[in-house]
């Protein structure tokens, strides 16, 4: 038989669609920039910073609001997580944006699960840092670039 | 005496009787051993004959199977026949006209035909076919061949009401075909027009490739492109589409992988986490492989000269394929020559059936064609060039696509390599401990020595039995001094005896737990060669993810369709 083509079945071209909005896909566009350079010594330095530092912080937080503009508090991440070169024993500190404080980890030492799913990649040498949103992880390469992921639940090895 | 008379005559009558009893017995067992053994034989035969049936059930089967199988074919061949007699009972005439039209282009062609003879025929399709979206369609074509504008207009208005979307795809594809641009182009535009991007049909493919290799003219790349980026527009706005194709897109990444090589027996021996390590490994090396893909697709400039015999073809397609309303006796006309074909085995013709039917009635976004197009243009009915432009086209969703699959690649990369040697369980990161871990090594074997060795009891039993032998003797030496020789000697052999057979069984455990640990620690350093090597082999196939992520964000649409206005300024 010959291979069907064309199906005669009516045009139902809806233009009413047109006009559905989602903050989906094009919204995480604005997240996908690339940061800046400042940003990434910004939380390179959080290294020096310690808890008590509260000038510290408030200067971190000015420059992190200079960095994500005047985006909605929701649309903003709920921590970072880097690798902390303190060193031995510490591995990775982070960022509590909520909270507003900085907290280094030990190697054994487990973070909240919602950080705890960024620490591998965080830890992995291709990424400068993690922000870690509600619902996805956005990976920040050395030369600020963005990529988004989705992993949901941390993985256990 | 009487008694005795009775006694002799009846013991001779008795005997011999008994004689005869004992003869007739020995025929009867005679005859049993006959009859057990033809009952041996019956058996025997038995069997042969339940055998012979068995052959005989599965023949008949079999034989029954051909009948059913040859009585389907004769009806198979019988219902073809009679069903073809039906469509051209029904149909016959849509089957004249579609002769007819192939007939008048090629007539075109040549210019060989009179004007009157093809309004003439043409004409007489119309009065001949009612209902038919064919036939104004080349009253159409024959009044505009002999300059005739109204009928032209009114029979080309016929033809639209009747068919809208085949009878605009049939004049685009011969104004195309008699090199009328600018007409083939607005026909293009209302072929985009009636295309739904959430519903496509199968050759819609087929006409993006044959605009995007410039088939059609340049023009026409643009008026595609402004369509193809609407139809993006208004499936990216939300995340439902892209999400379905970013998935498929991981799921292709993760089945990518190549084969694992069995290069680290020892770690595959001895690394309780050796499935993570491996799984880790299997995806760090799809890097490579996809690299490979993608570089594979881009840089192809297969810009398949094909396009245009295949722009014919969708045209002969057009006019010799079925209409909507010849489909369901065509579909049984099919399911009956595939019976045919398949030797008379109705299951076989409809699994046959239903896979013809997923692959040509499907009817997909316009996304979900991309990623068809992308994973197998062969199947999707489209060529490396549509196969590069989908690709291009899809190129945002692949790089989330591709930045989700290295994320959960590289979440999955296990932290330490769990070993267990023995009994002896240790973890190592990259295999930077080796010192500390042999030591640590050395010291569990220490400690399984010292248990071993705990386990045996030294002899003081034996010992102090002859000791005390000993001593008894040596009390006896003034009053029996050759016994308390012998008695010291006993104790004395005693005590050797038992302290020998004692280092005996020490020796034996040294040895062993020795020798364990000989082999124990050629594994453990054979093992942590591995972890390194592992370690090495892991990051600099995980280091490929920048690599490609790079070349694939690279991808760019508007490279492709410069490459392709080249091979478009030839064709035209």
């Amino acid at each position: 038989m010959a291979r069907i083509i064309l199906q005669n079945e009516n045009f139902d071209f809806d233009a009413s669609k047109k006009q559905t909005t989602s903050t989906g896909f094009l919204s995480d566009r604005g997240l996908l920039k690339k940061r800046s350079q400042k940003y990434l010594d910004l939380i390179a330095s959080l290294d020096q910073k310690t808890l008590s530092e509260t000038k510290g912080i408030e200067e971190l937080m000015k420059g992190l609001q200079e960095e994500f503009g005047t985006a909605e508090l929701a649309s903003l991440p709920i921590g970072i997580v880097a690798k902390c070169f303190l060193g031995d024993p510490y591995e990775v500190h982070r960022l509590d944006l909520t909270a507003q404080i900085i907290r280094h980890y030990k190697i054994n030492e487990s973070m909240e699960p919602d950080f705890e799913k960024a620490r591998t990649l965080a830890l992995h040498n291709a990424y400068a840092l993690v922000e870690v949103y509600k619902e996805k992880l956005i990976l920040i390469r050395l030369d600020g670039t963005a990529s988004k992921t989705d992993i949901g639940t941390p993985t256990n090895f | 005496m009487a008694d005795q008379a009775i006694s002799y005559a009846d013991l001779s009558y008795i005997n011999s009787e008994l004689r005869s009893i004992g003869s007739y017995i020995s025929g009867i067992s005679n005859e049993i051993g006959v009859i057990s053994s033809k009952q041996d034989n019956l058996e025997n035969d038995l069997v042969v004959l339940q055998s012979d049936l068995a052959k005989l059930t599965s023949l008949f089967n079999e034989f029954v199977d051909a009948d059913t199988r040859h009585k389907a074919l004769q009806l198979a061949e019988t219902r073809v026949g009679n069903l073809r007699q039906e469509l051209d009972l029904k149909f016959g005439y849509y089957a004249e006209v579609r002769r007819m039209a192939i007939g008048i282009l090629q007539a075109v062609d040549v210019g060989i035909v009179n004007d009157n003879t093809l309004q003439f025929t043409t004409e007489e399709v119309m009065i001949k076919a009612p209902g038919y979206w064919l036939a104004p369609a080349l009253v159409a074509l024959a009044s505009w061949i002999r300059d005739d504008r109204h009928n032209t207009e009114n029979a080309l208005n016929e033809s639209l009401r009747r068919d809208d979307y085949k009878a605009t795809l049939f004049y685009m594809l011969i104004m195309r075909r008699l090199g009328r641009n600018d007409a083939s182009l607005k026909w293009l535009e209302r072929y985009f027009m009636h295309q739904n991007p959430h519903n496509l049909s199968r050759e819609f493919i087929t006409i993006l490739e044959a605009v995007i290799t410039g088939v059609f003219p340049p023009a026409a790349r643009q008026l595609m492109m402004s369509n193809v980026k609407d139809w993006l527009d208004l499936l990216t706005h939300t995340d439902n589409f892209v999400n379905q194709q970013k998935a498929q897109w991981v799921s292709f990444f993760e089945a990518s992988g190549p084969l694992p090589e069995g290069k680290y027996p020892l770690l595959e021996k001895y690394c309780i986490n050796w499935p993570t390590l491996t799984a880790a490994l299997k995806a760090a090396k799809t890097h490579k492989v996809l690299q490979a893909y993608f570089q594979d697709i881009v840089s192809s400039t297969d810009f398949s000269k094909s396009v245009k015999v295949q722009l014919d073809e969708i045209l002969s397609l057009l006019v010799v394929n079925f209409d909507d309303e010849e489909l369901p006796l065509q579909e049984q006309v099919r399911l009956n020559q595939l019976i045919i074909q398949m030797d008379g085995s109705k299951s076989a013709a409809e699994a046959m059936m239903n896979s013809e039917k997923h692959i040509f009635e499907e009817k997909v976004d316009f996304l979900q064609l991309l990623t068809n197009a992308s994973f197998n243009p062969q199947l999707a009915g489209a060529t490396k060039a549509t196969q590069t432009l989908a690709v291009s086209i899809s190129q945002p969703w692949i790089v989330e696509a591709y930045d989700t699959f290295t994320a959960q690649s590289r979440n999955k990369i296990p932290k330490t390599i769990e070993l267990t040697i023995e009994d002896f369980k240790t973890s190592t990161k990259d295999g930077g401990n080796e010192n500390e871990l042999v030591k640590s090594q050395e010291l569990f074997y220490e400690n399984m020595l010292r248990i071993e060795l705990g386990r045996i009891s030294f002899p003081w039993g034996a010992i102090i039995i002859g000791s005390l032998l000993c001593l008894g003797a040596i009390s006896f030496v003034v009053a029996a001094p050759l016994a308390a020789l012998v008695g010291v000697g006993i104790g004395g052999v005693i005590i050797w005896m038992s302290m020998k057979n004692y280092n005996k069984i020490k020796k034996a455990i040294i040895a062993n737990v020795e020798e364990r640990k000989r082999k124990a620690k050629e594994v453990l350093r054979g093992c942590i060669a591995e972890t390194v090597d592992y370690r090495n082999e892991l990051a600099t196939e995980d280091a490929n993810a920048e690599e490609v992520r790079h070349f694939i964000a690279a991808i760019r649409a508007e490279d492709f369709t410069s490459l392709s206005k080249e091979t478009a300024r030839n064709i035209i």
